[in-house]
């Protein structure tokens, strides 16, 4: 007997649920896809066509007929990678720092970092625009990938993570005479892997999907990333007259996010869930 | 594994990322950029070098580039910086701030005044003369939207208008089509009003489709071009006060109300949806700009279409004691510090004056020409519909040029007039609100 079938009616009847829920939320994505393979000329007409014919790839090849568009994905890449990076870098040697070090103005520097949390992005965006580009970082790979470097969500996420671990590790590598930046680095870090997995997935993944950012540092289209570079292809009226284009484009964004996810959605979960810990 | 996985990705990115449009041409003695939207269409367009080839507002401006790009024989290669419609100043004014500044760049007649009173666009009085370009063969409406405190501050492109865009085919059903063949079009709220009632009583559909939904451009200008037809001025000479307690304001509002609330308006439509409802035949009119004509006119040609040999195009009815509709207009500007050098400022300039030369391929996109000598030609005329909307580039209305951040006045207002029809504000309350925050606004500008 399969364990759902050992399950009660009332497990059975959430399930249902569940998967008709899911099913309902999937529904826009997949008429998103529907509709990517519809010439533009019908989709002016009518939308509430799903299966039925006729289906085209013109929309597609107009993407990968536009020039720069294989840049576009390369610069994404390049920034989210770079970005990533950085954040796992940096909000590993500060979570270990607010965890197990002490130094003056810790006490406070560590509520100041979680204030960052309660700060939105845009509210600071003008001046860090101004910043950025009086130091000719505008058009530039380290304009669109180091304000990303500034993650207080990364920082608490690996403080707590460092905390939970049990400092007796720490101090048995001490007595072995290992310094404190080796026994970060070769005991301690590989025990957050689970952590660094989920918080590099998240900031990939944001950083793939930003577009306001990127709409004002990327001004050269050499520089635009993916997101930012197919929306600068958009027709004036392209909700009426180009939805096909449109879809198309969303669709061709959102793969390699969806790739992404496939290879990791193991930690994907695990961090959704709140419980990123092995 | 996971780590080489991840180093293949990274390299792999490094390798994209220095991909591109690196074409092996030779270099061009001068380049310039040339920032506008009407989107990017390299797919169908980027080998078109002659601008008559092209189609659609995308298509004609980048055959236009080409063009100018192929033929011209001063060594001239104008780069073209694309970036979508919505936030297309924000771009701008973050590009300005960089001082990564855009040799040209296209720009709404009322969006000019804000760059124009920052002073950092170039007048080009002294310099249109030269290239042959003479100021009076601007309509009315071009020169007055590209005219600030007695300058030309940009070349005008296009005017574009708010239109009635009519299914002939379901107001003969109403039995609202003259002995002429032509639409009876209304001349008073009230005249509307009854052809409304009658529209619906005798084919049980709505008289109008217009966008409500997600979006307020299209309340605002039809608002506007009812303002505009009572001769009513909404704003002080200075631009910087808006008056919305006048009768005048109380008559559109009232109107607009009414047609909504009798149910002539189909509710709840987007932009898509608005132009998709006119398409199937679900409205009698549907009122939207000059941009939709080639589209609209591509549908009516289609044996399938229930818009077949049905559609016919006209300006905003004159319901009120002044022909007027509102206008905008597609214009191009230098902005100071675009040029680097003065062999780039003579290239812009070549541009701008291959660009006037060409205007007429453009007046092909459905927008109304700027130049009277193309308005009044046998060739413009000889399009279809063309005839029933030159009036526009006379009757044309805007905000007045003296009014400062146009385009959030006019989202202030779209919003509330919205409101009115969408949530059924009261139509005092809609008064206060677009007065306060409009005012608010204009206080806020600092010059």
């Amino acid at each position: 007997m399969t364990p759902m079938l050992r399950k009660g009616w009332f497990d059975r009847a959430v399930m249902a649920a569940l998967v008709l829920l899911a099913a309902l939320w999937m529904l826009p994505l997949l008429w998103v896809l529907a509709l990517s393979f519809k010439p533009n000329e019908l989709l002016m007409v009518r939308t509430d066509v799903f299966l039925a014919p006729p289906y085209t790839l013109a929309n597609y090849a107009d993407i990968l007929q536009t020039s720069a568009v294989f840049r576009w994905l390369g610069n994404s890449a390049l920034v989210a990678a770079l970005q990533t990076l950085g954040v796992l870098v940096l909000s590993s040697l500060a979570g270990y720092g607010f965890a197990r070090c002490e130094f003056p103005g810790r006490r406070w520097l560590f509520p100041l970092v979680l204030f960052g949390l309660a700060v939105p992005s845009q509210s600071v965006f003008i001046p860090l625009h101004r910043l950025f580009s009086d130091w000719g970082l505008q058009n530039t790979y380290a304009g669109l990938a180091l304000p990303g470097l500034a993650a207080p969500f990364g920082v608490f996420l690996m403080t707590q993570y460092f905390k939970a671990v049990p400092i007796d590790l720490e101090e048995a590598a001490m007595l072995d005479n290992a310094s404190r930046f080796k026994t970060f680095f070769k005991v301690v870090l590989p025990l957050t892997l689970p952590a660094q997995a989920t918080l590099g997935i998240f900031t990939f993944l944001a950083c793939w999907n930003d577009y306001l950012w990127p709409l004002v540092i990327a001004t050269k289209p050499e520089m635009y990333t993916l997101t930012r570079g197919l929306a600068s292809t958009q027709t004036n009226f392209a909700q009426s007259e180009g939805l096909g284009f449109l879809m198309a484009q969303a669709v061709f964004a959102g793969a390699p996010v969806l790739m992404i996810y496939l290879f990791f959605q193991k930690h994907l979960v695990t961090a959704v869930a709140g419980t990123g810990r092995s | 594994m996971k780590r080489s996985l991840f180093m293949v990705m990274l390299a792999g990115a490094a390798v994209l990322a220095g991909c591109g449009d690196n074409h092996a041409e030779p270099a061009p003695k001068t380049e310039i950029t040339l920032m506008r939207f009407f989107g990017s269409c390299d797919a169908k367009f980027g080998a078109v070098n002659d601008a008559s080839q092209g189609v659609g507002e995308c298509g004609i401006v980048t055959a236009m580039v080409n063009e100018f790009n192929a033929t011209n024989t001063d060594g001239i290669r104008v780069k073209t910086q694309t970036a979508e419609w919505a936030p297309y100043y924000d771009q701008l004014t973050a590009r300005l701030v960089a001082k990564d500044i855009p040799t040209v760049a296209v720009m709404h007649e009322s969006a000019l005044g804000d760059y124009v009173r920052r002073r950092l666009i170039e007048p080009l009085d002294a310099s249109l003369p030269a290239l042959g370009i003479g100021v009076n063969d601007f309509t009315d409406h071009a020169r007055r939207g590209v005219t600030l405190d007695g300058q030309i501050y940009a070349l005008p492109f296009d005017t574009w208008a708010w239109l009635w865009h009519i299914n002939t085919t379901l107001m003969g059903q109403a039995g609202l089509m003259g002995a002429d063949g032509k639409p009876r079009l209304p001349h008073s709220p009230d005249e509307l009003l009854a052809m409304a009632r009658q529209f619906k009583q005798r084919t049980g559909k709505p008289l109008f489709a217009w966008a409500i939904v997600k979006e307020t451009a299209a309340t605002n200008r039809t608002f506007q071009t009812l303002i505009a037809q009572q001769d009513t001025k909404l704003f002080s000479d200075d631009g910087r006060r808006i008056d919305m307690h006048q009768p005048q304001v109380v008559n559109a509002l009232s109107l607009m109300q009414r047609l909504y609330a009798e149910g002539h308006v189909k509710p709840n439509l987007d932009y898509g949806a608005a132009n998709q409802a006119f398409l199937n035949g679900e409205a009698g009119v549907v009122v939207v700009g000059t941009w939709t004509i080639d589209q609209f006119l591509r549908e009516a040609r289609k044996p399938e279409s229930p818009l077949k040999g049905g559609y016919t195009v006209v300006p905003f009815p004159q319901l009120y004691q002044r022909p007027a509709v509102f206008a905008d207009g597609h214009s191009w500007a230098l902005f100071k510090g675009g040029a680097a050098t003065p062999e780039q400022h003579a290239a812009a300039l070549k541009l701008l004056q291959f660009i006037w030369q060409r205007s007429a391929e453009w007046a092909r996109t459905g927008h109304l020409p700027v130049r009277r000598s193309v308005a009044q030609s046998a060739a413009f005329r000889a399009l279809p519909f063309r005839e029933n909307l030159a009036e526009i580039t006379r009757t044309g209305a805007s905000m007045p040029s003296s009014v400062p951040t146009q385009r959030a006045v006019e989202l202030l207002i779209g919003e509330d007039v919205s409101n009115l029809l969408v949530s059924g504000k009261p139509i005092a309350e809609v008064q206060d609100d677009v007065e306060k925050q409009v005012n608010k606004a204009l206080k806020k500008v600092r010059r």
